[in-house]
């Protein structure tokens, strides 16, 4: 089979193309749609622990958690319905054994660790989720992987450095970064 | 030196292709966000999906969700070296130039 270079250049291109619109379409396995809904959380969860009585934020995170797990899952079961890994279908009721265990580790954890201010709280429970995280990205899909750990890299940093402001430091640079690495994902990848 | 291939070059095979090797390896796409993301209809993206199923460079799947039939389709292996192997010889062309 011989074609011109003309014609090469053209079907290269084309390949390019498509791979760029199915990027942008499935986005990193759906790695965008958790990052811009974590982000939301805890951009408006972390911003009103900052300023808002103790009171008032733990109903407001009660809220943005069911509000998050609602979307997270709903979105989550539309990105499934357009690509679908047979090892995350049939690993499905592992992958639930496996989160229910680790809050259950993690509240053993903080169990035996009490007491505790809301800084060490808020980080230990952070970390197990990003341990969570970064299980399912190392067993399902590397796409989810690499963004957990500059995260966690993030809210270490706040929590030695910066203790004075760690919620806000949260809100902005945790939620802020994690919504515009969800649409860079989504828009540029 | 890699070699083109004649069933892949077909535009619509080639924009298949591209997009199935794209998702990761194992990972399978509904038939319907295929003909969607291509831009073609139901007839001509299940003909041109049989001739790659026939040599053996797609799987298909057919599954039930929820009690409804659905159809998802994934590269190969060896689909995906061939059409490795494809886009090889497309850019040795390109630098031939």
């Amino acid at each position: 089979m011989n074609i011109s270079p003309n014609e090469a250049e053209e079907a290269l291109a084309a390949i390019q193309r498509m791979t760029q619109k199915t990027r942008q379409s499935i986005a990193g396995s759906g790695a965008h749609i958790s990052l811009i809904i974590t982000g939301i959380v805890w951009l408006i969860g972390y911003m009103c622990t900052q300023f808002l009585p103790g009171n008032i934020v733990v109903y407001i995170w009660i809220g943005l958690s069911i509000l998050g797990s609602i979307l997270g899952t709903v979105l989550g079961i539309r990105m499934g319905r357009r690509v679908r890994s047979p090892s995350t279908a049939s690993y499905a009721k592992r992958i639930g054994i496996f989160w229910l265990l680790l809050v259950c580790y993690c509240v053993a954890t903080i169990a035996v660790a009490w007491p505790m201010n809301g800084r060490q709280l808020t980080i230990l429970i952070v970390l197990f989720i990003m341990v969570g995280q970064l299980a399912m990205g190392l067993l399902f899909s590397y796409a989810s992987v690499w963004w957990v750990l500059p995260i966690t890299a993030l809210v270490l940093v706040c929590y030695f450095l910066l203790p004075g402001f760690f919620y806000l430091w949260m809100s902005l640079l945790g939620g802020g970064g994690m919504i515009v690495l969800g649409l860079y994902i989504r828009f540029r990848w | 030196m890699a070699e083109l291939n004649e069933t892949i070059h077909q535009p619509v095979r080639l924009r298949i292709m591209a997009a199935l090797v794209t998702l990761e390896v194992g990972n399978e796409v509904d038939f319907t966000y295929l003909r969607g993301l291509l831009d073609v209809t139901d007839g001509n993206l299940g003909a041109h999906l049989r001739k790659l199923e026939e040599a053996g460079y797609i799987a298909v799947n057919k599954i039930f969700v929820e009690r409804k039939p659905r159809t998802f389709v994934s590269a190969t292996v060896e689909g995906r070296r061939v059409f490795q192997d494809h886009v090889a010889a497309l850019e040795s062309i390109l630098k031939r130039k």
